[in-house]
């Protein structure tokens, strides 16, 4: 399943930078997140609920960042697994500078699942993929809001494709 | 029913041809059959089965030492102990890969066992499975049988090297000397996709063993054959006579799914012999999806030679068959089962087939309905239709131009098949005449003109029933087959008991474990038949016990070969009790036996009616007054008597054998629709006609029918076991697994021919997977024809909505050469 999605955020690279590697801002914006703990520079653990269709579980997993180009580009790394089975994956992450003080976020992730979700709730999961990611991007985007950047026009988000 | 003259031979009969309702529906109706579920023990425990979440992955380590501590939990079985305790499944080639009933260090397919639990109840067991944990080394997958074959895919099997796990290169006759020949040559690679039967009743097995006198008994839904009794003793390392396979008198389908059962045979009785307690397991209907069995997917690149006239000259096939993670007996039976009848019912003479069989990271597949014969009559019947577009001929002229006239049976194909009988082109036209086709191209022109894709699709075959033995030998390279210390394989044997009391009451006893068939009832009509009673008066105990009956390896319901190989048994037992019988009453009445006429349950001297003796006399001296009997003459009433086919035999040296036994012959057509909207196909008009020799109870012909043919279009518009590229199953549910059902089901309008078979003794003839092997290639030349104004060509399966609403978009042409 590929996942190719684009955000612009009311910040700059260097703020949003600053957000999206900040494990305990991050966990509030991660739909489903219980806990999102640093075991290592860079490597974390993280418990997650999330349901799909009849098929729920709280998933435990790595998170790692590599290929770190502060403050334009990073690579996420996740594994995880739980009674119904296991999502892993990877997302090229880019952030590039627009005019405004403005940061189109763009995201380029491969994601593949396992067991139980794959077999029975294959039909439901790109869109659930694509409800979780917009549902953290506006989580973000109210965050940096909150934070007080400055008001932008309304986010555009385009091109999902599996 | 349409049928034509022929069938007018069989009114002669009492019984045979009659539509008597089924014997078995009043038990099935009322709840009380008897299946694996239903049987009770004592202290029984249940088992509960880990599988791997990974298409492929090394086992680096499992603990189970939480599940182990759970209450209720008595054992906890993984691989490395399965490795200690049993040896791997004989497998059919001269491969080196190992098969066991478990993973063994490296899990090969989603859903492949990797741990078992015997626990006091199932949920237990269940919740123990969630507290083994298992730490997997991820590797590459490959699910394409094609790509499996490239360099640098991933291997399965370390010890084969590659996963090309048996090849075989057949040639009969002059291939290239006929495509040299050729007028015109065409050439096509299709792609079969995997579906599976999808019995109501899942896998279900209860092991029980007795450590005192070394007894191992498995209750099983188990259909056969029994080489997988001797197979399973093997693998658990224990004598063949100290393991009892039992299975009870109603299995609840199976279609052939269910011989791949056997596995968990080992593994169950594994557990029971750990534990020392009875235990169960019923597979779920997600394990069923995910594990149990599923038919062979192919990929088939096939060419074919032609004169200017529509003669076929020459068949060239190269196949990859994709047998999923294992090579699990009797796979690669699904290649080599149709060898015999592999030109279908056409005269062609000469014939290629490039076989590869190949191992890849799904679940390993096995006998499932239409085994082997729906991916030739598939990619044949299309290339059938296509030769007649080339040539500008009518596709029923370009079959009927090459059909094996009835003047030519017994008739031996190239690759050494003997079909038994036949009139093809008779069967054919009654096909045509019951679907109308004088009139249906204008009707066609009509629709088109108000811009409806109506299409008509033909598709005939062979129907082989009773398979050889024999047949899966071809796997093996003729110089393995000819070494002194080779056992050669052959032969389609079955064998019946039948009883007769002291009152003159029957009772028959068989092993051919039927799935649902109807074999109690058609037993009882041959038995009423050939002596002159009522099928009420005979009782038939079809229920399987390895320690008690008298059985085969070819024993079993499976090739459809109950009505051919099965009746033979009974009716070949039935006549040597009744000479018996004429020899007792004659000795009785002071006349020869030949003289003795047996007529209404009576005994009399011929001519001389008034001196006949009660059928109770003459049983009741064999029972009570042995005295009586004449000299030489057995005490009792009981006769065992086994059927073989005696040109059931091992391949020879050129790689021809009699693949099956008995051969029929069917044509199905149909009339669709496609949506130009939507894609969805509607099919307007089905008829299928079928020559199976002697009906035997027309109404359980006719569901076989049925059944074979809607099996057959649920393969070709709905059904499919699907796999993205890293082999996770993406269909392990029946909501995404598409089975159809009486909203789907069309009307289909069926039609009999009737030619005795001369080498069964009541001349009939298996049926039990006809259509299946037809229907798919019939309703894609359907499609293709309601298509064609489009310019595209129909080269896969199944024909979903939007497989036809791609195909509508796109226009790709069948790649030819002139």
């Amino acid at each position: 399943m590929n996942i190719a999605v684009q955000h612009l955020f009311p910040a700059s690279p260097g703020q949003l930078w600053g957000f999206l590697l900040d494990p305990k801002r991050l966990a509030r914006c991660l739909p489903g997140c219980e806990t999102l703990e640093e075991v290592a520079p860079d490597r974390y653990i993280a418990v997650m609920k999330i349901g799909v269709a009849a098929v729920k579980g709280t998933y435990t997993g790595r998170v790692e960042i590599t290929e770190k180009q502060a403050p334009f580009h990073y690579k996420l790394s996740l594994e995880g697994s739980a009674a119904p089975g296991f999502v892993r994956g990877h997302a090229a992450m880019d952030l590039i500078e627009q005019d405004l003080g403005r940061t189109l976020l763009s995201m380029n992730a491969e994601a593949q699942a396992g067991g139980l979700i794959a077999s029975v709730g294959q039909r439901f999961l790109s869109g659930i993929a694509r409800q979780m990611v917009g549902q953290f991007f506006r989580n973000v985007e109210q965050e940096l809001n909150r934070a007080g950047a400055s008001a932008v026009p309304s986010p555009v988000e385009r091109g999902f494709r599996e | 029913m349409h049928s034509d003259s022929g069938a007018g031979a069989q009114s002669a009969r009492k019984w045979i041809g009659k539509s008597i309702p089924r014997h078995e529906d009043l038990r099935l109706l009322t709840g009380r059959g008897c299946f694996v579920d239903d049987i009770k023990l004592p202290n029984l425990h249940h088992a509960a089965i880990l599988r791997s979440p990974h298409a492929h992955a090394r086992i680096k380590r499992i603990d189970v030492s939480k599940a182990l501590a759970l209450d209720g939990v008595l054992a906890v079985l993984t691989g490395k102990e399965v490795r200690e305790r049993t040896r791997p499944f004989s497998v059919v080639a001269t491969s080196p890969l190992q098969y066991y009933c478990m993973a063994v260090e490296k899990a090969r397919f989603v859903g492949e066992p990797v741990a078992a639990v015997v626990a006091r109840d199932r949920s237990i067991g269940e919740d123990a499975l969630d507290l083994i944990e298992v730490e997997y080394e991820l590797l590459p997958a490959v699910v394409d049988p094609e790509k499996a074959l490239e360099a640098g895919a991933p291997v399965l099997h370390d010890e084969v090297g590659s996963n090309l796990v048996c090849h075989r290169l057949l040639r009969y006759g002059d291939v290239d000397g006929a495509f040299e020949r050729a007028d015109l040559v065409l050439s096509e690679r299709f792609v079969y996709p995997r579906y599976t039967s999808m019995p109501l009743e899942t896998f279900a097995v209860i092991a029980s063993y007795d450590h005192f006198d070394g007894m191992l008994t498995i209750w099983s839904n188990f259909m056969g054959p029994f080489i997988m009794h001797p197979i399973t003793a093997r693998a658990l390392n224990i004598p063949e006579n100290k393991l009892r396979f039992i299975v009870p008198s109603d299995i609840g389908g199976s279609f052939g799914i269910k011989t791949s059962i056997y596995p968990y045979l080992t593994l169950l009785a594994l557990l029971a012999m750990q534990v020392r307690v009875p235990v169960k397991w019923i597979e779920d209907r997600r394990e069923h999806l995910l594990a149990s069995s599923s038919q062979t997917d192919r990929i088939g690149y096939r060419e074919v030679a032609v004169s200017k006239e529509g003669t076929l000259l020459a068949i060239r096939s190269r196949l990859y068959d994709n047998v999923g993670a294992y090579l699990r007996t009797p796979e690669p039976a699904t290649t080599f089962r149709p060898i015999g009848n592999a030109v279908g019912p056409y005269r062609v003479k000469n014939i290629e087939i490039d076989a590869h069989i190949v191992t890849t990271n799904k679940c390993p597949t096995g006998p499932n309905r239409a085994y082997g014969c729906q991916y030739i009559y598939f990619e044949q019947e299309r290339l059938m239709d296509e030769i007649a577009r080339k040539l500008n001929l009518d596709p029923a002229e370009v079959r009927l131009r090459n059909f094996i006239q009835p003047d030519e049976f017994p008739y031996t194909t190239p690759t050494g098949g003997i079909y038994d009988s036949g009139d093809y082109p008779r069967a054919f036209r009654m096909a045509l005449g019951m679907i109308g086709y004088a009139s249906f191209r204008e009707e066609q022109k009509k629709a088109r003109a108000e811009g409806q894709l109506l299409g008509l699709g033909i598709a005939t075959g062979v129907d082989p029933s009773v398979s050889n033995m024999g047949y899966l030998t071809v796997a093996l390279d003729p110089e393995v087959r000819q070494r002194h210390d080779y056992l050669p394989k052959s032969g389609a044997a079955e064998t019946a008991t039948i009883k007769m009391g002291p009152l003159g009451q029957v009772t028959v006893f068989l092993t051919t474990t039927p799935q649902g068939q109807g074999h109690e009832t058609i037993i009882s009509q041959i038995v009423a038949e050939e002596l002159g009673i009522s099928p009420d008066d005979v009782t038939v105990v079809d229920e399987c016990d390895t320690a008690k009956n008298a059985w085969s390896i070819s024993s079993g319901t499976y090739s459809s070969r109950f009505a051919s190989v099965g009746a033979a048994a009974v009716a070949v037992a039935t006549r040597s009790l009744r000479e018996k019988l004429c020899r007792i009453a004659g000795h009785l009445l002071g006349v020869p036996a030949e003289e003795v006429e047996f007529q209404l349950g009576k005994f009399h001297p011929r001519g001389r009616p008034e001196k006949a003796l009660r059928l109770s006399h003459v049983a009741g001296t064999a029972h009570w007054n042995p005295r009586g009997l004449p000299p030489g003459t057995d005490v009792g009433l009981q006769v065992m008597q086994t059927f073989s086919f005696p040109r059931a035999e091992p391949p020879d040296q050129k790689d021809r054998v009699n693949s099956s036994n008995t051969y029929g012959f069917m044509v199905d057509i149909a009339v669709v629709e496609v949506d130009r909207e939507t894609g969805a196909v509607k099919i307007l008009k089905y008829v299928s006609v079928h020559d199976s020799g002697t009906i035997i109870n027309p109404k359980i012909l006719e569901g076989q029918i049925y059944g074979g043919a809607f099996h057959g279009i649920a393969g070709a518009l709905f059904e499919q076991l699907a796999y993205d590229d890293q082999g996770q199953m993406l269909s392990a549910s029946l909501m995404d697994y598409k089975c159809p059902t009486a909203a789907e089901a069309p009307k289909i309008e069926i039609g009999h021919v009737v030619s005795p078979s001369p080498f069964t003794p009541l001349g009939s003839k298996g049926a039990g997977e006809s259509s299946s092997e037809t229907a798919p290639a019939c309703i894609a030349n359907a499609i293709a024809d309601a298509l064609s104004p489009l310019g595209v060509s129909v080269k896969e399966l199944p024909l979903t909505p939007a497989k036809c609403w791609e195909l509508m978009r796109s226009r790709s042409q069948a790649k030819e050469t002139i």
